[in-house]
């Protein structure tokens, strides 16, 4: 085994290897900041040239595409407020809010290093824990499925902050938005309007871009309001103190923990991980208070987890054969091109590969941060940039990402309806992060809802006889009544104090 | 925020009276032990209506602790109108003259709009951009622009 640890190592280690990590983090980086170009279109991009590669090599490349691509959507959520990819839309609060307060390069900072520690975290899991993990995983069927989404969507209420009901309210929008389509059990269209576009439903990526760009550009260009920070002043903290980490450090480890265990859940996906862990870290926090102004806990806890869910997600692809997400399935597919089937197998026939796919993560991790880091101050001269130019371009690269998505306009359509939504939706007082976590969890809902009772014979007991299930849906029952009963628990505390 | 917290109360009771009628039209048939199509839109319209309905009376007889206010002013909401057709007269004439040829002219009057006076920055930034993003797009990532008649 120490052999062939060393041989893979010595391998990842070769010029053409560590060249194609590089490439592949540049290109996850340009790709994860460009709204509408997601990794996976960057990994069938880069697909193609995997073909005359070698095996190590390709999964150098695409692995640092996977790595970095999760940390470029991070930095146009901090700098613009436009989330490159659903995983950063946690991260758009606290960063945004950080940068219009100049300390732009600092929240680039905190989200490169936490998203370092989300990688290393999950890459440890993968090396030491993924049998163990993958056995869990796999007992994931549709009613514990269903209460992991029910326990995401339960966080709408924490992100209510001025009125819960309106934060309630923009979550059943959100639900609602998600029954347009094709009813996932019998196929029949809901809500259409007789318009084929409808019925692969709403695509969140439209939604995620209208929702977070559009009400800028409205309030920028029609309310001439400023809406990017000014940023004259030299760039500075942008490598954090070790001590700021060190204090930061339960926060990530909580992101990545939550991260490697949504990630390893075929289907879950990497949004319910970055909301649950920015949720758990504020309530656990002493500084809860200021989170969504500004604070660096709140991006530390969704960046680690956000990468933390990479290493998660190998994890059933490399044990078990088992893609969670589309980007593990086109990464299955390129070890496939090579001849090695993702499996137990895999384990025992190419076991130096095995360790070089741990090696070549490591490094793709590693040379994600040198490269992010060392090109801080380039992205934050994004904000240099005057805001009658920055936000026209914006407008085209918003119109181009969405018509990329499918090759229609149909979808820039619906960014711009989203975006109307959304400048109402602020102008009223409605917070919109609970209607996006609505949009991105609500067909799983309804989907593994319907397969559970199907499961079942139409017994909901289904939901309490499975143990994972409802540790689940105890967590959402506290969750949900988290928020709305300890203020008032509080405010009786205090009454009772001033009282005595 | 009081007034506009009870017209957009009155708005959602409107739409979710809208979206019961949609629901009441779905077809019944439905595999035999789980739920129906209708169900889902059935309790979120009953969710969405009790929630607005609470906003409404909540607002009306006690009043709202936020502090903020939903001021639209008419200029901004003509500006918001107007950008919003501009926007979508762009997307038209793309679809007949192609992303090439009719995005400089889209991007400049965006910048002119935006407060740009320099007629030289627009000019060059808007030329300057359209192609960067073209090549970016076309020749690096592969996404096919719409082309038009001209080009």
């Amino acid at each position: 085994m120490g052999a062939s640890v060393v041989a893979a190592l010595l391998d990842v280690l070769q010029f053409q290897n560590i060249l194609a990590s590089f490439i592949g983090v540049l290109f996850g980086l340009f790709i994860g900041s460009t709204p509408g170009l997601t990794i996976s279109l960057g990994m069938v991009l880069l697909l193609p040239i995997t073909f005359k590669l070698e095996a190590v090599t390709s999964i150098c490349l695409l692995l640092g595409l996977y790595a970095s691509g999760m940390t470029g959507g991070s930095l146009s959520a901090i700098l613009l407020n436009i989330p490159g990819t659903p995983s950063a839309s946690a991260t758009a609060i606290d960063g945004h809010a950080m940068a219009q307060k100049g300390r732009a390069g600092e929240a680039l900072g905190v989200a490169v290093s936490s998203s370092f520690f989300g990688g290393i975290f999950g890459l440890t899991c993968l090396v030491l824990a993924s049998p163990v993990i993958a056995r869990v995983a796999l007992r994931f069927g549709a009613p514990e499925l269903f209460s992991i989404v029910l326990l995401g969507l339960t966080l709408i209420c924490s992100f209510g902050q001025q009125s819960v009901i309106k934060g309630l309210i923009s979550g059943v929008i959100g639900l609602i938005i998600m029954t347009v389509g094709l009813d996932p059990m019998m196929g029949s269209p809901r809500f259409t309007f007789g318009q084929v576009e409808l019925q692969a439903g709403i695509s969140f990526l439209p939604a995620m871009i209208g929702l977070f760009a559009v009400p800028q550009i409205l309030l920028g260009i029609a309310g001439k309001t400023k809406v990017f920070p000014e940023y004259k002043e030299k760039v500075s903290g942008v490598l954090p103190k070790i001590g700021n980490l060190f204090k930061m450090l339960k926060t990530m480890l909580l992101g990545s923990l939550i991260g490697t265990g949504v990630g390893a859940i075929p289907g879950a996906g990497g949004p319910i991980a970055v909301f649950l862990s920015y949720d758990y870290a504020r309530r656990i926090s002493k500084k809860s208070g200021n989170y969504g102004q500004g604070e660096p806990e709140g991006i530390a806890a969704p960046e680690s987890a956000n990468n933390a869910v990479a290493g998660g997600a190998l994890i059933p692809m490399l044990t078990l054969g088992i893609p969670g997400d589309p980007i593990t399935a086109i990464l299955l597919g390129a070890l496939m091109i090579h001849g090695l089937i993702p499996g137990p197998l895999l384990f025992q026939q190419s076991q130096q590969f095995v360790y070089s796919v741990f090696w070549a993560y490591l490094i793709a991790n590693l040379m994600n941060l040198i490269v992010t880091f060392s090109t801080i101050k380039l992205w934050v001269r994004v904000l240099k940039v005057p805001q009658r130019v920055l936000l026209p371009i914006i407008v085209i690269l918003c119109i181009v990402g969405t018509y990329a998505l499918r090759n229609t306009f149909f979808d820039t359509g619906v960014m711009f309806c989203f975006g109307l939504l959304g400048y109402f939706m602020m102008k009223f007082g409605f917070p919109v992060i609970p209607l996006l976590l609505a949009i991105i969890l609500g067909p799983n809902l309804e989907e593994h809802l319907r397969m559970s009772l199907i499961i079942s014979q139409g017994d909901y007991l289904i939901f309490f006889t499975h143990p994972i299930a409802l540790t689940f849906i105890i967590i959402s029952v506290f969750s949900f009544f988290g928020p709305l009963v300890v203020p008032l628990w509080k405010n009786r505390k205090g009454a009772a104090r001033s009282e005595n | 925020m009081k007034r506009a917290n009870i017209i957009a109360s009155i708005v959602i009771v409107l739409f979710t009276v809208f979206y019961g009628y949609l629901t009441s039209q779905l077809p019944s048939r439905n595999l035999p032990n789980t739920l129906g199509s209708a169900f889902m839109p059935w309790l979120l319209a009953t969710l969405l209506f009790g929630l607005s309905v609470c906003l409404l009376i909540t607002n009306a007889f006690r009043g709202t602790r936020e502090n903020s206010n939903a001021n639209i002013s008419l200029k901004e909401g003509f500006s918001v109108v107007f950008l919003t057709v501009f926007v979508y007269f762009y997307v038209k004439a793309i679809q007949l003259f192609g992303f090439i040829a009719i995005t400089p002219f889209f991007l400049a009057a965006l910048m002119w709009i935006s407060g740009a006076r320099k007629w030289k920055e627009i000019v060059i930034l808007s030329i300057a951009s359209t192609l960067g993003i073209y090549l970016f797009f076309q020749k690096v990532f592969k996404v096919i622009l719409p082309h038009g008649t001209l080009f």
